[in-house]
């Protein structure tokens, strides 16, 4: 008991018309990494939200170092060492990394009260170096990667004494070196005893960095476990509520004919010579490294960007793809890899989401055919499982899992039988994951292809039948179902 | 779960947003029941009547720019560009010898359509910034009434022009039938049309529009086109009404017709707004600035009501939109 940071306990959170978090008790212990795990919608959000002072709580006390506090807004929080990393990290892009770290408290000479530069670097220095990073902290955030920019935002918790740190999906934009490198900063934290509360969906993650882990679903407590005494299965079971006997639906669809192949596609210093073709119920995997150039391949397919040589042919004839307009004529359907900045209209409506890329053909004229509309919408909202209230609410409130499922109803609305699926389940929860691979299996089984880019290994090799492997911008390997395993795949993406 | 409690709110929260228009429409009724009480002048066929031919020039230019901004632009040109209509139109009337009026004013409109292509071009092919652009426009379409009249007022005593804008048919004034039709048709094309969906598409997310195979240029050059096309118009409205051409007309008017369209409900991020909006904005300001006059008060006085009723109908929407609990 000594050695607890915090306690909450008995946390009740009503919002009009839902219980949000019903008796929720969570603890965290010094130099601990407690996982929270929860499908979107679990309460994860909500109970962090309260701790971070965004919302008060209804019921239940919150017990810092056998303290009972009240939170009254984030600031309260704050001087209770508590500290929050948002996936949306809030980096001031245009200052330095000293200043960002410093921010609101930067050192002054003495006399004029102007800033004390050395001083200021000098220190930024020092807590940097604390986490065993070396970052120059003249550098302007704007310029620095993701990982990068979170590192900055671990120093400004440090400098403030933060006890206790929240890291909200801190994964969810990193590859696999800059996850390594963040695990072993999250390490270095637990030995000057902050206790790390750590939110994400991977659970492979979840194995490697947590102590223990804590499991919410529809808003109540499931269980804690020490993650050296639990499985796998059993930690999906409890977040699903049943029993997930297959996380990767994968069904023997045969082969038909060959609908797209790719000639020589190149884009000057990008990438160089890329062939390869796609089979009747098909999904080929693009797999390589962060600016390996998988993107710009399946980008200059679509006709998104210029390309510089190259030819495409669909069922054999040669076309003319330069705009995505005219990839939708010749029915290839694209999912972008980021649904809020390019996928999703996030001020309208499920329904006009849905048929964003369909409107042209939503009745003839220059008139929508409403209940055309309203129709085919609420047969993707079935067929896909997207929860939401009503076809007629903002995008922005859905979950993201629900919200990734929309972008896949606009491609399927497309009546496409060609899909480049971009990162097709970033950041959403098990369920809804499952969801959209049943839903690429049965357009497999309708005869469709589908071209497939995701940074996660797991689900490359259970969902790809064909595997192809990109580095600096060229093929560097090409893997059937069975000849590929995660070594091969990572030893060729990294030629 | 918070996520989900979102999404019921916001079920709920989307219902009030429908009613907003009705909210201001109520608002409206409120006012001009007020000023009916207060002054038994305002409330007459002959008052309301001449109000709402003398909003009908500035409602048509905030009827297209609401389309504008829902697409997350902004053309400020349209005050420029009626004055230099009403002056090419007054110039070319005055000639030694004056080509047909049915010709004048079709000149008069193409200028307005050439204007409006020009900032869709600007816009579209160098993706300049439209504030930038249409300020550039602005000072160019002004700049060039004052050369073309070397800076005189003309005279344009013509009863074609004159019907535009003081006209009747069947005792409805003709300024306000364009406005009635031209309301109509803008908001059946936002509410029904595939092109009004384009529109509210591409200033909800223009890269999302674009992937899903929008011709975003396309959509965003005719819009623009739109708008100067109904600012000439306007022009032509603004001569008949004054019977002059002249170079200071409309100025300053881009300001009360973006306040008309902010009051409405459209939002300057775009992706969101109404015609109908529009049209309470623009009858609330006709109706403020004719029902105070009536009772007393000074131009001068009734501005700093707009600007007071501008910033405190918009504080209302944002202080609705907010996401807290």
């Amino acid at each position: 008991m000594d050695n607890r940071l915090l306690e909450m306990v008995d946390i009740t959170k009503r919002f009009p018309g839902v219980l949000a978090l019903e008796r929720v008790n969570f603890d965290l212990k010094k130099g601990e990494v407690h996982g929270l795990l929860g499908e979107n919608g679990a309460g994860k959000s909500t109970l962090i939200k309260i701790l971070a002072g965004d919302y008060s709580k209804d019921e239940g006390e919150i017990i810092i170092n056998g303290e009972n506090v009240e939170f009254y807004s984030p600031s309260d929080s704050q001087s209770r060492g508590i500290s929050v990393i948002y996936q949306e990290l809030n980096t001031l892009d245009t200052l330095s990394v000293a200043e960002n770290i410093f921010v609101g408290n930067l050192p002054k000479k003495k006399g004029l009260r102007t800033v004390d530069w050395k001083t200021l670097n000098r220190n930024a220095k020092t807590v940097l170096g604390r986490m065993l990073v070396d970052i120059n902290p003249r550098r302007i955030v704007g310029d620095l990667t993701v990982h990068e920019k979170q590192i900055v935002e671990i120093a400004k918790a440090i400098y403030k004494d933060a006890k206790i740190l929240v890291m909200d999906e801190p994964t969810a934009a990193l590859g696999e070196k800059d996850t390594v490198s963040l695990f072993n900063i999250i390490r270095s934290l637990k030995l000057q005893d902050v206790g790390v509360i750590y939110i994400s969906h991977r659970l492979k993650e979840v194995f490697e960095i947590t102590d223990r882990v804590t499991v919410l679903r529809d808003g109540r407590l499931i269980g804690t476990e020490v993650t050296a005494e639990t499985s796998r299965g059993r930690l999906i079971t409890m977040m699903v509520g049943r029993e997930l006997k297959d996380m990767y639906p994968k069904r023997d669809v045969p082969f038909g004919k060959t609908l797209i192949e790719v000639h020589n596609l190149t884009i000057r210093g990008i990438i160089e010579d890329i062939n390869f073709d796609v089979r009747e119920g098909e999904i080929v995997g693009l797999f390589g490294l962060l600016g390996s150039g998988r993107q710009n391949i399946v980008r200059a397919l679509y006709g998104i960007d210029e390309k510089d040589n190259g030819t495409i042919k669909i069922k054999g004839s040669p076309v003319f793809i330069d705009t995505p307009a005219q990839a939708l004529l010749h029915n290839i359907g694209f999912m972008p890899i980021d649904r809020k900045l390019e996928g999703l209209a996030l001020t309208m409506s499920v329904f006009s989401n849905i048929t964003m890329a369909h409107i042209d053909e939503l009745g003839s004229g220059y008139f929508i055919d409403k209940n055309l509309e309203m129709e085919q919408s609420q047969k993707w909202v079935n067929d896909v499982n997207i929860k939401t209230p009503s076809l007629e609410t903002d995008v922005n409130s859905l979950s993201g899992g629900n919200q990734q499922k929309i972008v896949l109803a606009k491609l399927l609305e497309t009546g496409s039988n060609i899909f480049i699926m971009n990162e097709p389940t970033r950041g959403i929860d098990v369920g809804a994951k499952v969801d959209i691979y049943q839903m690429m299996e049965n357009l497999c089984e309708k005869g469709a292809g589908i071209i497939m880019i995701s940074s996660e290994l797991p689900e490359v090799l259970a969902m790809s039948d064909r595997i192809i492997t990109i580095s600096q911008g060229k093929i560097t390997g090409e893997f059937t179902r069975k000849e590929a395993t995660q070594e091969k795949l990572l030893q060729a993406a990294t030629v | 779960m918070a996520k989900n409690i979102t999404a019921e709110s916001n079920g709920e929260r989307q219902k009030t947003r429908l009613s907003s228009t009705t909210i201001l429409f109520m608002f409206l009724v409120v006012m001009v029941a007020s000023f009916a009480v207060l002054s038994k002048d305002f409330y007459s066929v002959y008052n309301l009547s001449s109000m709402l031919t003398n909003i009908s020039f500035s409602g048509i230019v905030a009827g297209t720019l609401t389309l504008v901004m829902i697409m997350g632009g902004l053309d400020i040109s349209i005050g420029g560009n009626i004055a230099l209509t009403s002056c090419l139109v007054a110039y070319l009337y005055n000639l030694e010898n004056p080509p047909h009026i049915a010709l004048i004013i079709l000149i008069g409109l193409l200028l307005g359509t050439a204007i409006g292509a020009f900032n869709g071009f600007i816009i579209t092919r160098l993706d300049l910034n439209p504030i930038i652009t249409t300020l550039g426009t602005m000072a160019m379409t002004r700049g060039m009434g004052y050369v073309l009249t070397q800076s005189r007022s003309i005279l344009i005593l013509e009863n074609v022009v004159g019907f535009i804008g003081r006209g009747s048919i069947a005792k409805i004034p003709f300024p306000l039938i364009l406005f009635g039709v031209i309301y109509t048709i803008l908001a059946v094309v936002m509410a029904r049309s595939k092109f009004g969906r384009k529109i509210y598409c591409i200033g909800s997310n223009q890269e999302a529009a674009r992937l899903s195979g929008i011709n975003v240029r396309r959509v965003k050059f005719i819009t623009y086109l739109v708008s100067g096309i109904a600012a000439s118009l306007s022009g032509l409205i603004l001569t008949g009404q004054t019977a002059v051409g002249m170079p200071q007309h409309a100025n300053g008017s881009e300001l009360d017709v973006i306040t008309a369209v902010l009051m409405g409900g459209t939002s300057l991020a775009g992706g969101k707004g109404s015609v109908l909006g529009t049209l309470a904005g623009v009858l609330i300001l006709g109706v403020l600035y004719n029902g105070f006059t009536m009772i007393g008060f000074r131009y001068v006085h009734i501005r700093v009501f707009q600007g007071a009723i501008l910033i405190l109908v918009v504080s209302l929407y944002e202080v609705r939109d907010r996401k807290r609990f």
